[in-house]
């Protein structure tokens, strides 16, 4: 092989993205040529100072809320004719229609649009998590580490519950529900994923009115929410596990909430 | 399977799924990393993100399923980018005047030789990155930083609006634009 043909292949090596023949090649071309091994040298660094500098650069939250919000609000999924993404667009433009009734239908019907709503913002949180490659900022499986992260990132002080039977902190975030900042805690439980979300309960609209009510279940979209409160703080939980067991987990987390 | 599992599947995606039918929202970072370098300025960048994704959607009759869709929601987003530059009155991007532009970064200054190029790589400060792939022209910019996100060069053209075979060239004239650029900072 000759320059020219070393060169073209430069980068693809660099990144070991050649066939194993064509590698040797250019191997054997870059062991007599100096100047091609400066410019493969040159290659991967320029390489890894773009990596270094752009790869882990993530978009704010606030964004994604942006987005998801315009997403939601405007219309078709992409990739038209998948006949699963369908029923989770039904449903949020039932949510909407609920929304309506209850704005002209009486208090009742408002209160339960509110907690739809509620619901629905939940179970977005704890899709974003799932979705996101790096979803949490504070990787640790000890509420002892956990919990002192979010001093100075939240105006409440959540509990952050550790591990607990077949339950696992994997770790946390600061996120919103309905624009407030609100502490997002990833656990494990199994193969599942469930994400723990504390918020301020005051002027959050869809939450229980008693503060010491038992937790509410509600199904959204394929997951289950438990909702509770704790003194001044709400606690919600979401996953895909069965209502049953989600709400006996729920009952646990939250009597370690009020102690 | 149940609904909740079809639903994490199609959220999380897996490999190769994602380009078909995967949510767009996974491609949020990446899209936003290129849109601030394009646009400079954060809230601008967002507000590009943002227009993509409402493009992007109301027009996902036009997306080909089965073909790559982070390439797709690049070719989108770089119309809203020059849509923003017309209704701004600047010329969008220009091809010619591109590849005229690119020539004169290369001619801007030599790279420097040997080993001193090579320890400028290794100690390349972020701002100087920035500095020097502003230097270059939109398009340019672009082969760039897609072909860093992972981009192969049949996305980049479709990102582009491009012809393939173009591609390997404007990648190669531009990083060795950027590699001047960057010796220029240490004349």
């Amino acid at each position: 092989m000759d320059c020219t043909g070393a060169r073209e292949r430069l980068r693809e090596r660099v990144r070991g993205g050649l066939d194993p023949e064509t590698t040797a090649g250019v191997d054997a071309h870059l062991a007599g040529c100096a100047d091609c091994r400066h410019e493969a040298e040159a290659e991967r660094l320029l390489d890894a100072a773009l990596r270094g500098h752009l790869a882990e650069e993530r978009a704010p939250d606030s964004l994604r809320r942006r987005v998801a919000a315009v997403v939601r609000a405007d219309g078709a999924p992409v990739g038209p004719g998948r006949p699963e993404r369908r029923p989770a667009w039904a449903m949020a433009a039932a949510a909407l229609v609920l929304a309506l009734l209850g704005f002209l239908g009486g208090r009742a019907a408002e209160r339960r649009s509110a907690a739809e709503a509620l619901a629905d913002e939940l179970v977005s949180d704890h899709l974003r998590v799932l979705a996101s490659a790096h979803p949490l900022d504070v990787e640790s499986t000890d509420s002892h580490q956990v919990k002192p992260w979010f001093e100075g990132r939240l105006d409440f002080a959540p509990v952050v519950p550790g591990d607990r039977g077949e339950l696992r902190l994997a770790g946390g975030s600061v996120g919103y529900v309905m624009d407030r900042k609100a502490a997002v805690l990833a656990y494990a439980l199994r193969s599942h994923r469930l994400t723990l979300l504390a918020f301020p309960r005051d002027g959050t609209p869809g939450l229980s009115a008693q503060p010491g009510a038992a937790p509410s279940r509600r199904a959204r979209r394929g997951f289950e929410v438990v909702t509770w409160s704790a003194g001044d703080v709400a606690y919600a939980l979401v996953g895909d596990v069965s209502g049953a067991e989600l709400e006996r987990i729920a009952v646990d987390l939250a009597a370690q909430t009020r102690r | 399977m149940t609904d909740a599992g079809h639903r994490i599947r199609l959220v999380t995606g897996d490999a190769g799924k994602a380009f078909t039918d995967g949510d767009p929202l996974v491609h949020l970072d990446a899209l936003r990393r290129v849109a601030l370098r394009l646009t400079r300025r954060p809230g601008d960048a967002e507000d590009l993100v943002q227009e993509t994704y409402l493009r992007a959607y109301r027009g996902a009759d036009r997306f080909l399923p089965g073909t790559s869709l982070r390439a797709w929601l690049c070719r989108v987003m770089r119309n809203a980018f020059l849509d923003g530059r017309r209704r701004e009155g600047r010329n969008p991007v220009d091809a010619v005047a591109d590849l005229e532009e690119v020539a004169a970064a290369e001619h801007g200054g030599g790279l420097l030789r040997g080993d001193a190029e090579l320890d400028l790589l290794r100690r390349v400060v972020a701002s100087e990155i920035e500095g020097a792939l502003r230097s270059l022209p939109e398009d340019a910019r672009m082969v760039v930083l897609l072909d860093v996100e992972g981009f192969a060069e049949a996305e980049i053209a479709v990102a582009l609006d491009c012809a393939p075979g173009t591609v390997k060239s404007r990648l190669h004239r531009a990083r060795l634009a950027l590699r001047r650029r960057l010796a220029d900072y240490r004349r």
